[in-house]
């Protein structure tokens, strides 16, 4: 599943450690989402909608 | 400007929370080895009366149901991508240690090694975990 975190990420200009903190989840976590070699789970899922204040399909695209 | 480029992952920037609950299960796996190994050989050596044996036996069953407790609490602590990490090491832990015990009994019935060997099919269990989330690692970084 391919998704636009990095990009968002970029332009808030957070590290992957910024992200992980306010996700309250491992670096390594966020870096296997960006790369798209894990799927978060839904509950994931909707926090990183809510940090990023938009909605999940903002975020994720379930086509990729 | 902070670079956003992270490519590497870096297992110190885990919450404090997964490290204390790791350090809690290594420390507690640590004191049961000592156990394990101490009673054993007071044991084998008859250093001990029977009483404290007992006793020794008892206070090593209790070590690794901390650990055992401590590991569970780590697991349903930790952060969704390591618990899917942790828990597919159990499972080619798990069976491959069924693999392997079945193995070893045929092979202990056939009187080609002998039945007190069966700690290395508990010592196979414990490195294919570890091996199985150095895999996991890897695979998802």
């Amino acid at each position: 599943m391919k998704n636009r975190l990095k990009v968002m990420r970029a332009e808030r200009d957070w590290t992957q450690a910024d992200l992980a903190d306010r996700l309250d989840v491992s670096r390594q976590t966020v870096n296997a989402i960006e790369k798209g070699k894990y799927d978060p789970s839904l509950p994931l899922a909707f926090r990183i909608a809510q940090v990023f204040a938009k909605s999940i399909e903002e975020i994720f695209d379930p086509e990729g | 400007m902070k670079s956003t480029d992270d490519s590497l992952p870096n297992l110190r920037s885990s919450p404090q929370r997964d490290r204390r609950n790791q350090w809690r299960v290594i420390l507690c796996a640590f004191v049961w080895a000592i156990f394990f190994v101490a009673v054993t050989l007071g044991i084998k050596k008859e250093w001990l009366p029977f009483g404290v044996s007992l006793a020794g036996v008892t206070a090593t069953s209790l070590f690794g149901l901390a650990t055992v407790l401590a590991y569970r609490r780590f697991l349903h602590e930790t952060d969704e991508l390591r618990r899917k990490i942790e828990v597919e090491a159990l499972a080619l832990a798990f069976g491959l240690g069924v693999v392997g015990g079945l193995t070893y009994w045929l092979l202990a019935v056939m009187g080609a090694v002998h039945e007190t060997g069966f700690a290395y099919v508990f010592a196979l269990m414990l490195l294919t975990h570890s091996v199985g989330v150095l895999i996991g690692r890897r695979r998802y970084s």
